[in-house]
Formats: structure tokens, sequence, C-alpha cells
């Protein structure tokens, strides 16, 4: 399992429990330091609601209540249409986003075809126009044009395939051999075939790193949910955590809570699609 | 595992299709909304055709606002229903926004040519509408006589180049607030400093004589952004009233600036104020748990946030650590050879032009302004945040009402109202905007380093002056000592 | 790409399968780049050279390049961003590279409980870190960085709030924010490394880092060259970190090019001039982004 990286020390495994051991303590320590911000965000979202000092902020709140998550869902007859909505949003971005941004990302590495090379130069050249200034037009687009202020259409269409997915699915992808693909083209597959009874099974690393990448891009995006949607009812959770007030610095447990419940389906699909993670990458094994 | 991962897969496109669902079950939601804002197109059609009865036009009103005060969205709708009373045909659909958004949702759908109707705004950023062409001459469709309801030193603040673009709804105005008991034991006659004002030095003594051990005399939120409000609210202090002088020269090039700088300066090395940043929501609650003496910046309705933070004491849903606190009002002090003044500035509606404007739906739109920024409307609003009304028809809603504040305060804050001056006449939209463009690019970030005892008065002063003397020209700029 | 078609007249009139299976696999893609990029981009790209204004802009050429290109503040918050990019994107690839490279040699189980505990801070939203992060710099005595140096008697900072400090402050909060997506990219790529490379390597008496130098870093080139590009290009565009934690200031040394932008063109509403200054940040990307394929192109094949 573990890589030929790392020497076995197998004369003496001694050496190898020790290397492992501080190696592991090391990163325990460091993700204790990553993480904290979380604990924190997590802790004081039990904090009582209401006003809290700067200068009696610690890092565990005195006493611990749930009125701050009561808070949130008695702010809003919408407070859990807000969930709903952001998670559909997300998921149909991340749908869409892991069928056709791979599809392209696959012939732009696999697939020699007229125009590919400028089109994929276009799809990097697009990713570094700053959104700031595409915001308008697609305003302009979206409300003037197709009249779709507060739909799910609005929401969800800019997103459903990102140049980022397409650049990060083409460079996994270029890593496939190739001597792969040519062997199934002349047993006859077609390159659909190729794409899903090959491709696609190498690939759940890269696809499950773009779906969680996708999800919470969506998930946590406010500007544009923010100018698309005008009734409360359409509102995504980022724009009703906002909208409410629960952003007031001084409000914090009220405010620690409204992250807390909008980051937890993140946890969700990352601990749902993390084995993914794990399964590794199984290119040698297939060449040899 | 390649199964696995396409039911995964088939899940997630199941949910895409109850996405879909949820989209389609939205549409008999969404649709009675798109024939509303189609409706101003026909209606001009049909205008050209035979110009039929005007009252009998359907019509929709956009508003966009923030909360105003607290349930303001709540008011709104309560108005709006009084408002459809006597003008079946006019609907109104309000956004309601977030204080910290507005303004860029607000750009946007102006930039998109989809502005919303009617928009609040603090009458400082009239400008840019100005300037980008969406902003309307409100004067030519209100009802005749429909202006001279409102006080003609509010609406100046609603004016560029002699154009009326909004009407307003209040004028606030923003000061310091003090802890009462603190103030008379560090030597501070508060009554005769909220009747009658005070001196630089004096307030200066106040505050070396208010800090304590684990009190500071003076504790003005000046972190990030809120560094304008010091330099607004201190500017009157210097004698600064405005960004121009009566004579539309660029303020902040005068000597007063430089005594502004120094003053400043002063105050930092001292000690009597935090040496650290202050963040905004931090500086009520120093207030609140004593560890503040005179505070900025302030209002009057802080009166309200402190009494309700004193009933919470006892059931234990005050600040941690609160004490009683009595809020005391109070003028910020005015230095040498300047005539006592008050910062304030004015919220008001502007109208805005969109694809669906037609004169006809203007004069609607005009009428709806008009209505929510008079009357019954604007006196609930503003009994909320205690302050009083700009307009006659408002203050006559108001009269009675018993806004349970300290007659003091009240005195104080009337006195400091009276206090005001309006922006003088005819500055143009350009000059507006430029002077925006200083504050932010100059004079804001200029002044985070000035606190944070990296930059000198004089640098700073330079600094400005050379970008004054840029754009405006060397004409353009006050260089002397506004009186 | 590598394969020239034989002659010019092959190229225009043989459509080949392969480009039908390549236009197919690329069509939904397109369509939606089409409108959903292009069509705002190119938008964009018109607007620069106007004077916008929703009911009849003006041409104005190149004013707004002009007026971009004379203003200090311009100047100013590339150097911002440069020296931010500078030095968050190297440190934050090595620190991935580091730390996939440590969780390599455990088992699976552990593997995944670290890949777990550094992902789960980037799944956290933006704002409300911003706040947490505001409280752990707030300039009082009872932040905690300050409760931290003042432990250790030494003179509490105003972090966010001075010039020197402010900048160094933005940088340390990105470095242990969001790096779980990268060590997630890395250990893929490090378990895609075929075993066979470190058998031969062992055989001849490679050392740990001798295998890292030699077989390790230049396989992982691919995914380096991704993280180094994405990470540059989304380090020029930062705009959230000065926008929540301290507005650009103090004295614009936290104004980045993105805030800049976002600035014109939603609060200033100068939005021609917004759009100008993306194009020429754009640029500035575009020809970085050639230098390091260029550079890291010459042995891996794209």
């Amino acid at each position: 399992m573990a890589s030929g990286l790392y020497s076995q020390h197998l004369r003496n495994p001694k050496i190898r429990i020790a290397r492992n051991l501080v190696m592991g303590i090391f990163l325990f320590f460091f993700a204790a330091v990553v993480l904290f911000p979380l604990v924190y965000m997590l802790a004081w979202s039990f904090g009582p609601a209401q006003e809290t000092a700067s200068s009696s902020y610690a890092i565990f709140p005195k006493t611990w209540t749930m009125d701050s998550y009561k808070h949130f869902f008695a702010s809003s007859q919408y407070s859990v249409k807000w969930l709903w909505n952001s998670f559909v949003v997300a998921a149909a971005t991340v749908v869409s986003n892991v069928i056709f941004a791979s599809m392209a990302g696959y012939a732009f590495a696999k697939v020699r075809f007229k125009g590919s090379t400028f089109l994929f130069f276009l799809i990097l050249m697009a990713m570094m126009i700053p959104y700031q200034v595409t915001q308008v037009p697609l305003y302009i687009l979206f409300v003037n044009k197709f009249k779709m202020t507060n739909t799910f259409t609005a929401l969800i269409l800019p997103g459903c395939v990102t140049s980022y997915n397409i650049f990060l699915s083409k460079q996994f992808f270029a890593g496939i051999p190739t001597s792969l693909i040519e062997n199934a083209k002349v047993e006859g597959a077609t390159q659909f075939r190729i794409f899903r009874s090959i491709i696609l099974p190498l690939s759940k690393t890269v696809l499950a790193v773009m779906a969680i990448n996708t999800f919470m891009g969506n998930w946590n995006t406010f500007f544009w949910p923010f100018l698309v949607t005008s009734k409360e009812s359409m509102y995504t959770i980022q724009v009703g955590l906002k909208t409410f007030k629960f952003a007031n610095g001084t409000l914090l447990s009220p405010m620690m809570a409204g992250a807390t419940i909008s980051a937890l389906p993140m946890f969700v699909l990352f601990f749902s699609l993390q084995k993914y993670f794990l399964e590794g990458v199984t290119i040698g094994a297939v060449k040899g | 595992m390649k199964k696995k991962f396409l039911a995964l897969l088939l899940c997630l496109c199941m949910v895409l299709g109850l996405a879909a669902c949820g989209g389609d079950s939205k549409q008999p939601d969404s649709t009675p909304d798109t024939p509303k804002q189609d409706a101003p197109a026909p209606a001009e059609d049909d205008k050209t055709d035979a110009p039929a009865e005007p009252a009998a036009e359907e019509d929709t009103i956009v508003i966009m606002t923030p909360p105003v005060t607290g349930d303001y969205t709540d008011l709104l709708a309560g108005w709006i229903a009084d408002f459809q009373k006597d003008y079946p045909h006019l609907k109104v659909e309000v956004i309601a926004t977030a204080w910290d958004d507005h303004n860029s949702k607000l750009s946007t759908m102006a930039l998109s040519g989809e502005a919303p109707d009617i928009a609040e705004v603090s009458s400082g950023t009239i400008g840019t509408f100005v300037e980008m062409g969406v902003a309307v001459n409100v004067a030519d469709y209100l009802p005749e006589g429909a202006l001279s309801d409102y006080d003609q030193n509010a609406l100046d603040y609603m004016t560029l180049d002699n154009t009326l673009y909004g009407l307003p709804l209040y004028l606030t105005i923003q000061a310091l607030g003090g802890n009462k008991q603190m103030l008379l034991d560090a030597g501070v006659d508060v009554e005769k400093v909220q009747a009658n004002g005070w001196t630089y030095d004096e307030f200066l003594k106040a505050i070396e004589a208010g800090t304590k051990d684990g009190t500071y005399g003076f504790v003005f939120a000046n972190a990030g952004v809120t560094t304008s409000d010091f330099v607004n609210i201190f500017g009157v202090s210097a004698g600064i009233t405005s960004h121009f002088t009566k004579d539309l020269k660029y303020a902040y090039t005068s000597e007063n600036m430089k005594n502004l700088l120094t003053s400043v300066e002063t105050m930092v090395a001292s000690g009597w104020m935090p040496n650290y940043a202050v963040e905004a929501g931090q500086r009520l609650v120093m207030l609140e748990t004593g560890d503040a003496m005179i505070t900025g910046k302030a209002m009057p309705l802080f009166e309200n946030n402190v009494k309700k933070n004193n009933a919470g004491i006892a059931t234990g849903e005050a600040v941690e650590g609160s004490i009683e606190v009595e809020y005391a009002f109070l003028p910020v002090p005015a230095m040498e050879n300047v005539a006592e003044s008050c910062y304030g500035t004015v919220d008001g509606m502007i109208m805005l032009r969109n694809n669906n404007s037609t004169d006809e739906h203007m004069k609607n739109v005009a009428l709806f302004l008009n209505y929510i920024c008079s009357g019954k409307p604007v006196a609930e609003t503003v009994n909320q945040i205690l302050l009083s009304c700009v307009c006659q028809s408002g203050r006559d809603a108001q009269a009675g009402a018993d806004l349970g504040q300290d007659p003091s305060n009240a005195a104080a804050s009337t006195r400091c109202i009276g206090l005001v001056q309006a922006p003088p006449t005819g500055i143009t939209g350009e000059q507006s905007a430029n002077a925006t463009t200083i504050m932010n690019e100059v004079i804001v970030p200029k002044f985070q380093a000035l606190l944070a005892g990296e930059t000198t008065a004089q640098a700073m002063y330079d600094e400005v002056c050379s970008k004054a003397t840029e754009l405006f020209g060397a004409d353009g700029c006050e260089m002397g000592f506004i009186k | 790409m590598k394969s020239k078609a034989p002659t010019l007249r092959d190229r225009r009139f043989r459509i080949t399968l392969e480009d039908l299976n390549g236009w197919a696999f690329i069509a939904v893609a397109m369509v939606i780049f089409i409108i959903m990029t292009i069509y705002p981009v190119a938008s964009a790209v018109i607007t620069s050279f106007q004077n916008y204004k929703p009911f009849g802009s003006e041409w104005v050429q190149f004013d707004n390049y002009k007026t971009a290109l004379t203003n200090d503040l311009f100047y100013k918050s590339i150097r911002n961003t440069a020296v931010y990019t500078l030095i968050t994107v190297p440190l934050s690839l090595v620190i991935a590279f580091a730390v996939a490279v440590m969780i390599l040699p455990f088992q699976r189980k552990t593997q995944s409980v670290f890949k777990s505990l550094y992902y789960i801070p980037a799944v956290a939203s933006g704002v409300a870190m911003s706040v947490v992060w505001l409280w752990l710099y707030d300039s009082s005595p009872s932040g905690l960085f300050n409760q931290i140096l003042t432990f250790f008697h030494l003179p509490t900072l105003n972090w966010l709030n001075s010039s020197k400090t402010a900048m160094l402050s933005l940088i340390l909060m990105s470095l242990l924010s969001g790096q779980g997506s990268s060590i997630i990219i890395y250990i893929a790529a490090l378990m895609g490394i075929d075993n066979t490379y470190f058998e031969a390597a062992e055989l001849d008496g490679a050392t740990f880092f001798q295998k890292l130098r030699y077989i390790v870093i230049p396989l992982c080139k691919p995914t380096t060259l991704f993280l180094l590009v994405t990470g540059i290009i989304n380090s020029f565009q930062v705009f959230m970190n000065a926008y929540m934690m301290t507005g650009g200031g103090p004295d614009n040394n936290t104004t980045m090019i993105g805030l800049l932008i976002f600035n014109n063109a939603f609060v200033y509403r100068k939005y021609g001039l917004a759009c100008a200054q993306a194009i020429m940040l754009a640029i500035v990307i575009a020809a970085l982004t050639a230098v390091q394929f260029k550079v890291a192109g010459d042995d891996v094949e794209y």
C-alpha cells in the first residue's frame, strides 16, 4: 500500500516506527493550527445569542446553549428553503460539471481534433478575466434578455461548466497513458466507450475533487445569487445569512451558528465522497 | 467501485431532476411577475395609439432598500397596502437588501439599465448616479406643490448642480456619545455641554481626566473603512462642513484640514485614546462595559441601545460585563476660531431611470416616492431612530409621539440638527465624484496610517493637496482658512 | 498538437472521425462557454473603450487605459498583488507538497484521517472564517495573537491596522487556510507514481531525498504546473480577504488589484475603467501563464 518512496527499513522496523511517529505528531500539530478557526466557529455557535465584547472573547464560550440555532430557524419562514435552494443549485452544478467539463477535458487531452489548441487557449484565457467585470454583462443577459430573475436556471447556468474544471480534468487525463486508449481503439471501441469504460473509472479521484470543489464554490458563492434573487423564497443560504444580519460582528454566536449550518452539508458531502480520494490512481498497474 | 460511482452519479442526476421540478413548481410563482415587468411596455404602446385614461393604466413600481430601521420591510408592506387603497392600479415590488451589499447590487442593476425605480441612498453618493446618467430630476414628475412640504436644507442635500434627484427621508447627525456619570466624575458639566457645546481644549481635558486604569477617555471606531467617519465628524470640528466651500472650492486642502490632522496626531500620541484600531461593533460595547467614557461615532438613537442593554443586565441578555450606563449625546467640540457645527448627512430615496421608464411611469413612481418620504410613513421611520422629520407633514404626524427619549439628549440632538450646514448649492456631479475619489484613494488610506502613527500630519496634508490640485486644479482648491 | 498534419490542404478539407468525436465531446461545454464566458468577456472588452453609461455610452478610445496607467493606486495595487502572489503561491505549494509527502507512508485509514483534517478548513464559508480571523488579529490586547505575544513578553501588534503587518497578516491567513485541495490533488498524483521507479532507485541505493528529487518532483510536474497556474490566477484575482478584513487599508497597503476593480465597478461606478483594468490584468496573467508553460513545458507533455 504505502508508496515505495519511503524505505520500509525492513531490517530495523523501529526506525520506521519512529519516523512515522515524528511525522504523525507534526501532521497532527499542524492540523490543529489549521483547524483552530473552525473549532472556534463551532464552539461559539453554541454561545449565548447576545452581543459580546471582544475583550471577553475566549476560545470557548462560558455558557453553552442552542439559542443561536433556534434564532436562525426562527428568523425567517424560509430558513430551511434557503438550505434547499443552495443544495439544489450546488448539486445541479456539480452534476453538469462532472459530466460536461470532464468530457471536454478528455477531448482536449486525448482526442486530436481541429481547433482544439485554439479553443483550449481560449478557455485558459477566459480564466484570467476577473469575474467582477463579467457580472454586469451576465446580469444584463439574464435579467434583461432572458427575464430569469428568481429562477433556478439563473442560479445554475453561469457555473454549469467552468473553465477551471475543464483545465483540471484536462491536466489529469493528460497523465493517462495514450497507449491505453490506442489499444482500446484497435479493439474497436468508440471514443465515448473508451471515455466511459476506461477513463472515468481511472479518474474517480479527480472527479471527486472536482465535485467537491464545485459544490463548495457554489455553496459559498454570494454575489451572483444576491444579484439575481429578490424574493426571500429564492435566496440561497449565503444570501439569506447576510441579508438577515447574521453577519453582524458583535452578534458572534448567531453568526457562527449560521456559518456552521452553512458548512454542515459540505462536511457531509466531503465524508461521503472521501473514499474516492483513497481509491488511488491505478494507472501503473493497468499499464503493466 | 465503478457501479458505486455510477450510482452516485445517478443520485446526483435525480437531484438535478428534482431541481428541475423545483424550478418548474416555482414557475407559477414567477409567471405573475413577468407580465408585471412587461406591463409598462404595452402600456406605452396603448398610449401612442390613443391617450387613454392614465389613472386606469396598471403599473409596477420597484423600490430597493436596506433595513433603514430594523423592521423597515414590514413597515413598508403596511404603507404599500395603504397606498394601494388610493391607487389600486399601482403595484409596488420591494427588493430588500442588506446594508453591506446594497450599493453593489444597486450599481449592477443601474449599470445594466435595470435599476429599481426608487433606491435608498446616502446623499453623498448621488453624484455617481448622475455621472452614470441614470438619476432623474424628481421635480419634473412630482405632483404640484409636493416640494413645499420639505425643508429646503434637506432638499439641498439631494441636489446637485441645481437639480433635485430624490427626496430626503431624514437628516441624521453623527457626533459623540458618553457615559454621563463618568463624565461628571471627570469634571464635565454634561448639561452645559449639551446645551452650549464645548471647545476642543475642554474636550481634551475631559478625555485626559476620564482615562484611568482600564478605561479610555475616548474611543472612536476607526478600524478599516470606518476611518471616514472620523474625518467627517472631526472635520466639522475643524470647520470643514462639506467637501466644498461656499464658493465651490475643494475644502480638504484648507488650513483647517492641517489643524484637524495635527489634532489627531496629538490625540493618538497622548494615550487618551486606544493606540490600536477599534472595530465598529466594539465602540458601543466598550461604552456599555465602562471601558470607554466618550465614544464615537454616536447617534441619538444609541440611547435606545444603551437602555436596552441596561434592562438586559438583570436578565442576562446584556453584553457580558455590562454596567448601568446613562447615555449622553454630545456635540463635537469646536476648534479655535471655528463656529460650532455638527456633521449631518441626509439619507433619502432617489429616482432612477431604467429600461421601463416612460413619462407616465415616472409620474407614478414620483407619486409613491413622495408618499413614503412624507407624512405617516416617514414619521414612523424617523421615530424609531430618535430623529425629527425634515418635512412638515412628517413633523405633524410625529407630534405627540412619546419616544421615551431623555429630555436633555432630545434637546442636544435638536440643537445639533440646527447646527448642521447643508452643502453649498451648485456642486456638479463631476466635482462630487472627484471628491469621492480623493476621499477613497487618499484621505481614508492616509488617515489610517496617521492613526497608526506611520505618517505625519504634514505629509498627509501634502498628499491630499497634490491629488486635489491634480483633479480640481489649483484654482479649484481652498488653501486658506475656512471660517 | 505534437504531430503536424501532412499538408495544408488535408488539414483544411478533411474532417476526420477524431474531429467529429472531439467536437461532440466539447459541444455542450462550448455552448455554455460561449454564452457564459465569451459573451461577457467580449462585452467587457468593448466597455473598456467606453465611458460606460447604461443609456448611451460614449466611445473614449484608450482613455480608460490611460487613466489606469497614470494612476498611482493602480501600480500600488499591482505591486501589492505581486508581493502577495510571490509569497503565498510558492509557499502554499511547498506546504501542500510537504504535507502530502508526509501523509503518504501511513496506513490507508490514517491517511484518510489526515486528508479530512486538512481539507475541512476549506469548506467553511469565507465570510465566517473572516470573522474568526478578524478576532484572531484583533488589535486590542485581548486579540488572540496579541495574547500570544504578551505571553512571550513581546509588544502587541496592530496587525491588520498597521501598514507594516497588514499584508503579512493576510499572507499568514492564506497560508493557514486553504491548502486542503492542493494536498489532496498532490496525494492523488503521488499515489499515481509507479512503484517500479522506486524499486529501481532502491536497487541503485538512492536515498529518500534522491528519490524525491529525481523521481517524485519530475513526475508531479503536471500537477505542480496545474496548481501553480491556477494558484497564480486565483491569487491575482484575490478580492475577498482584503474586502472583508482590511478594506484595502491601511494606506492602501492591502489594496489588491481585484479589490480595486471591484471598487471601480461597484463602488465608484466607473465601469469602463474597471473593465480596462481587468483586461490589463488578464494580459499580465496570460503572459505569466505563458512563461510557466514555456518553462515547464519542455519535458511535460500537454
